[in-house]
Parts: C-alpha cells; structure tokens; sequence
C-alpha cells in the first residue's frame, strides 16, 4: 500500500511540475530564450491568487487574478528585458543574468510585501481521507490531475489547430523562413510568453492549497522545469510535460527504496542518467555533428 | 599672491581634509556597532525580523536610559541562514566595520562564524540556535539561549507522563537537525520512551506527503519535527493534510507566527524558554510594554533573546566606561566572567564558564493561533 500511496502523491506532485515544466518549454522552444524568471510568475500568480482568497474573493476570480499577474510578468520581461537584451548582443549569459536579477529582486519585493514566511490557503481540499487502508487522499488530487490534462488539451489544440499556435510551432523551427512569410516574430514571442507563464499559474494556486508558498518558492519551481524540459527533450512540450509528470512520480516514488533525504536528489539523478545516456530527452531529435 | 587667495586656498584644503580628521575627533562618540550575522531574506528570512526587532527594542532603552556614553548600532548582515553567507558577513564585520559584538542566529551559521569570531577576539552571542555543540565553540561565542539538550532534557518527561512513547523524527539535514537526532536516540530510551522512525530531509525540501506515507508506517505517538522557518510549517501542513493526526511536537523554532497562526498547527507542542511578561522584573514587563506599543503584538521568545543579547552588551560596557577601560573581546569576557550576573528580560541572566546562559524552560502549545504555556 506504501507504494500506491507514494505512486498517488507523485502524480498529485508530478501533474503541478508538468504544468509549470511545460510553460517553460513552451517559452524557451519558441524563442530560446533562457526564461529563468519563470519561477517568478509562479511565485506572482501563487501571492496573487492567495492574497485575493484572504480577502474574500471567491476561487475563480483569485485564479483569473492570478493568470493575469502572471501573464503581464512574463509579457514584461519580454518587452522590457529580453528584447531590448536581445537587440544589443543577446548573448545567454546576459540574458540569464538579466532574468536572475529579476527573479531576486521580485522576490525580495514580494517578501517585503507579503512577509517572509510561509503562507498557504486554508482550504479543505487538500485534506486527505483515507481511501483504502493506508492509502490517503485528498480532493485537491483530482483537481490536480484533472486541470493538468484539461490545460494539455487545450494547449495541444491550440498549438495544432490554429493559425496562431501553428505559426507559434514555426518560430521554434524557423524564425528566418516566419519573417519571409510576413509573420512577426517579436507578436509571437509575446505569444510564448503569454502563454507560458499562464501555464505556471493553476500549479502556483494549488501549490498555494498544498504545500504552500515562500517568496523563494519560485527556484525551486525554475530547478523543476529546466530539468524536466531537458529530460523531455528541449524544445517539446509534450516532453516537457511527461518529464514534469515522471520526476514527481520518481521524487515520491523514491521513498519505497531510499532514505527520505534522498527524495529531491532523485529527480537530478534521472536529469544526470539522461543527459549521460539520452542527451536529446525523451523527445527530442539527436543532431549529428 | 593676495591675502584673501590664500585663505580661500587654505579654506579649501580644510574642507578637503575634514573627513580625514574627524574620526580622530570623534573617536570618543563612534557608535558601537553591534553587528547582525541574520537571515534577512529567504525561506528564513521570518527570524531575521524577529531577532532584529529584539535587538532594536534593546539599544533604544539603552539609550533613552543613558547606559553608555557611545551610542549603539547594528551592522546588519544577510546570511540567509546559510554558513557560507555568515562566514562573508562575520568577515566584513570584524574586518571592515570593526564591529565590537556581534549577535548570530541558527546552528549551521555560528558553527561556521565561531572561529572568525575567535580569531578576531569578537564576541559573538547567539540567540536563536540550539545545537548542543554550540556550547564552548569558543571564548568569544556565548549562548543566551538554553540548547537542545536542556530543551530535551525538560521535554522527554513531559511526553512521557503523556504516554507519547513512540516519537519518530522529521529532522532537517543540518548541525541542528543531526544533534536532534543523537539526543533522541540516547535521551528517549533512557527516558522509557522509543525512536520509531527518522525521516532526514534538506533544507529546501518542500513537498512532505510522501514523508507523510512513511511517517505513517512507522506508527508513532508522536511526531517530533526538528527544523526551522518556513520549513517547519509545510512540514506540519504536509503531515496533517496527509493523514498524520497524532500529535506534533519540537523545540522553541515553532514559535514564529508563520506556524502559529497555521490552522494545521493547532495542538502543536513545544519546548522554549520561560518568560513571566506580566509578573516578572521590571525589565521583563518594560520589554514586554514596549514591544506590544512598538509592534502590536506580544513579544517571542526569540524578540526576547536578541534584546538579552543585546542589553548583556550594553551592561557589559557600562562596566567598562565606568572603569574608563577600553571594550572589546577580552574586557568584555572578563567582565561576564567577573559579574557572572545580570537583570535580563526574564529574571536574572546567570552565564557559565563557557558563556552560556541557564534559563527555566517551559511546554507550549498552539491553541487557536496563540502559544499557551502547559508545563
């Protein structure tokens, strides 16, 4: 029974790291931008949606604030960050120092803000009962599960069947070709950015209900997602999101055969198997040289 | 050359040199610096407030009391919690702002600070750590903080005359976390009771319902968390939304709002020191007063530790001026060695040969969002 329970609160953990994975992915195929400054719109969306609950909004309009902090924060550091960065010299180095300066700054702010403790939503919904002997689990498992696939299908639509995402798609192929056909590259990274960050915004909510939020919770989320985009392949989202899903599930799963230290640990351990023995993830396309 | 240009000239070269001067004027009115190696930013950037405020509260009554003839104040420095970020802090301040006493918090950092301190003859007082080898790092590292092993030692009883035999460990992968752990394993079978289970993690792990899954299995009494900061309350959020209903227990760290005020954290057990704020000495309730007035709350035990820390500088110094002898690390330890004795927030602060302050210790719990003292 140890193992299901583990297997469970792996998915519950591994669907909140594919969600913000898959943003990231998302953002960095598109325009290889090295977004380090996602765990911040993470850690937006996560106070946003917390202080609008402690002020009494109801659920959807916290979540909606959320995804609007989130969105605008990604937007900005497009505009605001990476292109005038990219104008210049546009150089990774510069670009990822650029964005962890944010990062740091935001977090501080945000600490100064909302305190530097740690804060949560109270709700009954991450409180598990037990389901069958020794198997406990919480309502928040499904809702979990449930907003991870139904954000996949409507991203995976949108990518494939509409003008915008397949245009999106051929950003990340071709940049040069896009231009000839007369698309705008910087409409569509915003496009990325947008998006991307959006997807980090329904794990921060639950991660708010779950195992709550510091204002540093965003590196962990960023450590999360740069591994689970190179575990599944840089530049697929699909892969992205099954990395996320997997290295939750590994995390927890762990605890069947290891030491409770070891847990985190994990989940590096498999980044290091794959860079070793399959550097183009799950995914991704081997490039001959 | 004209009279008027070479004063306009010497006029210059005065203005010029002013700031080279001065200090030897002022040398008498330099402030002591009172150095902070605390986590002002982070996951354990909470206790940085807390200790800071302490301190602050001290040296304002030091000086609407005329103590010193120098005013205080604090050098603050962000370790966050880490020992690397301490041993950089502790460095700049010995180095650079001659800095005359210093106040650390957290194991791992004044571990890790105690020999600069040493080398340098500062004297560095912990207030919020309470790893037992903190005890004798060095003659310039005091504690006015009662460490683990009196937490425990006043602890173990309790739980057991509560039948709270079977205790498991969440413990953090630290100094404080492993000297945790080897008291329980040796106190806890003397004291009739077991250590059923240990569950080490690190200190940036955040998701614990897995830990929760094998805390489960090890069927304990007891839950005893060994941690800090933020940590501590997604520890406790993580096991009680997790099926963990047995009760849970540690040392003075819960005490930080961030856990009391969390629903999950209701019945929370825990050791820290004895403050009587309302039927104490003097000292004790003008601390008290003045810290609800200044924050709009009642005072903690670690608000109270840092403003003992920094009044034992104030007293020590006052000594000093009185005898017109100069402060710093070695007059400063004689002097504690000398008086031994001295009114703190609390009661009568007595230090030992080590530097280390006894103190009563007494069982809290969290009863809707407020810490009850229970024995």
């Amino acid at each position: 029974m140890l193992f299901l329970q583990l297997l469970l609160q792996g998915v519950q953990t591994g669907a909140l790291y594919a969600l913000t994975a898959a943003g990231f992915a998302l953002i960095f195929g598109a325009t290889r931008i090295f977004h380090f400054a996602h765990g911040t719109s993470f850690t937006l969306a996560g106070y946003v949606f917390l202080f609008a609950w402690n002020g009494g909004l109801p659920w959807w309009a916290g979540s909606l604030a959320g995804i609007l902090v989130a969105v605008l924060f990604g937007l900005a550091m497009e505009r605001l960050v990476y292109r005038p960065i990219q104008r210049h010299e546009g150089s990774f180095f510069t670009v990822f120092v650029a964005a962890f300066g944010v990062a740091v700054v935001v977090q501080n702010l945000v600490g100064m803000v909302a305190g530097r403790g740690f804060a949560s939503v109270d709700t009954p919904l991450s409180r598990a009962d037990e389901v069958l002997p020794d198997v406990f689990l919480a309502p928040i498992f499904w809702i979990a599960v449930g907003v991870a696939v139904a954000l996949f299908a409507a991203l995976s639509t949108f990518l494939t069947r509409t003008h915008a995402g397949v245009a999106l798609r051929a950003l990340a192929q071709n940049p040069d070709l896009l231009r000839a056909y007369g698309l705008s590259s910087n409409r569509l990274s915003m496009l990325a950015f947008a998006l991307g960050s959006a997807m980090a915004a329904p794990a921060a909510v639950l991660t708010a209900m779950t195992s709550g939020l510091n204002e540093a919770v965003g590196h962990h989320v960023m450590l999360i997602s740069m591994a689970a985009t190179i575990v599944g392949g840089v530049g697929s989202l699909r892969g992205a999101a099954l990395a996320g899903l997997m290295l939750g599930v590994a995390e927890s799963v762990a605890l069947q055969f290891v030491d409770t230290q070891w847990a985190e640990g994990v989940s590096f351990l498999v980044l290091f198997a794959f860079i070793i023995f399959r550097p183009s993830g799950i995914f991704g396309v081997a490039q001959a040289r | 050359m004209t009279g008027p240009q070479i004063a306009r000239r010497a006029l210059l070269g005065t203005a010029l040199a002013a700031p080279f001067v001065r200090p030897s004027f002022a040398q008498g009115s330099d402030p002591y610096v009172i150095g902070t190696l605390f986590p002002m930013s982070g996951p354990n950037g909470e206790y940085g407030k807390l200790f800071t405020d302490g301190a602050a509260l001290a040296i304002e009554h030091a000086r609407a009391d005329n103590m010193l003839r120098r005013p205080m104040r604090i050098q603050a420095e962000d370790t966050q919690a880490l020992p690397q970020q301490g041993v950089i802090g502790m460095t700049k301040l010995v180095n650079v702002d001659k800095a005359h006493y210093v106040l650390v918090g957290f194991t791992s950092v004044s571990k890790a600070v105690a020999p600069v301190a040493d080398r340098a003859k500062t004297v560095t007082v912990n207030g919020g750590a309470v790893g037992p080898d903190l005890s004798g790092l060095s003659p310039y590292f005091w504690n006015v903080i009662p460490l683990a092993h009196l937490e425990t030692q006043a602890f173990l009883p309790f739980l057991m005359r509560r039948n709270l035999k079977r205790i498991a460990l969440v413990y953090v992968d630290d100094p404080l976390g492993d000297a945790i752990l080897g008291l329980l394993r040796t106190e806890l079978p003397k004291a009739g009771g077991e250590l059923v289970g240990t569950f080490s993690i690190p200190r940036t792990a955040q998701q614990f319902g897995p830990i929760a899954a094998r805390v489960r299995q090890s069927r304990p009494d007891a839950v005893y968390i060994a941690s800090f900061g933020a940590q501590q309350a997604q520890i406790i959020k993580g096991l009680r939304d997790n099926g963990i209903r047995q009760p849970l227990v540690g040392y003075s760290a819960l005490s930080i709002a961030s856990v009391t005020a969390l629903p999950e954290a209701e019945g929370v057990i825990f050791t820290s020191q004895k403050f009587d704020y309302t039927g104490g000495s003097e000292v004790t309730r003008r601390f008290a007063t003045d810290f609800k007035a200044r924050h709009g709350a009642d005072p903690g035990t670690y608000n109270a530790n840092y403003y003992n820390a920094t009044r034992l500088f104030a007293l020590l110094a006052r000594e000093l001026e009185r005898e017109n002898a100069p402060v710093n690390g070695d007059t400063l330890r004689a002097t504690l060695l000398r008086v031994r004795e001295f009114d703190l927030v609390g009661g009568k602060g007595r230090f030992d040969d080590q530097g280390n302050m006894s103190a009563d210790i007494q069982v809290n719990e969290i009863r809707g969002g407020r810490v009850v003292p229970i024995g």
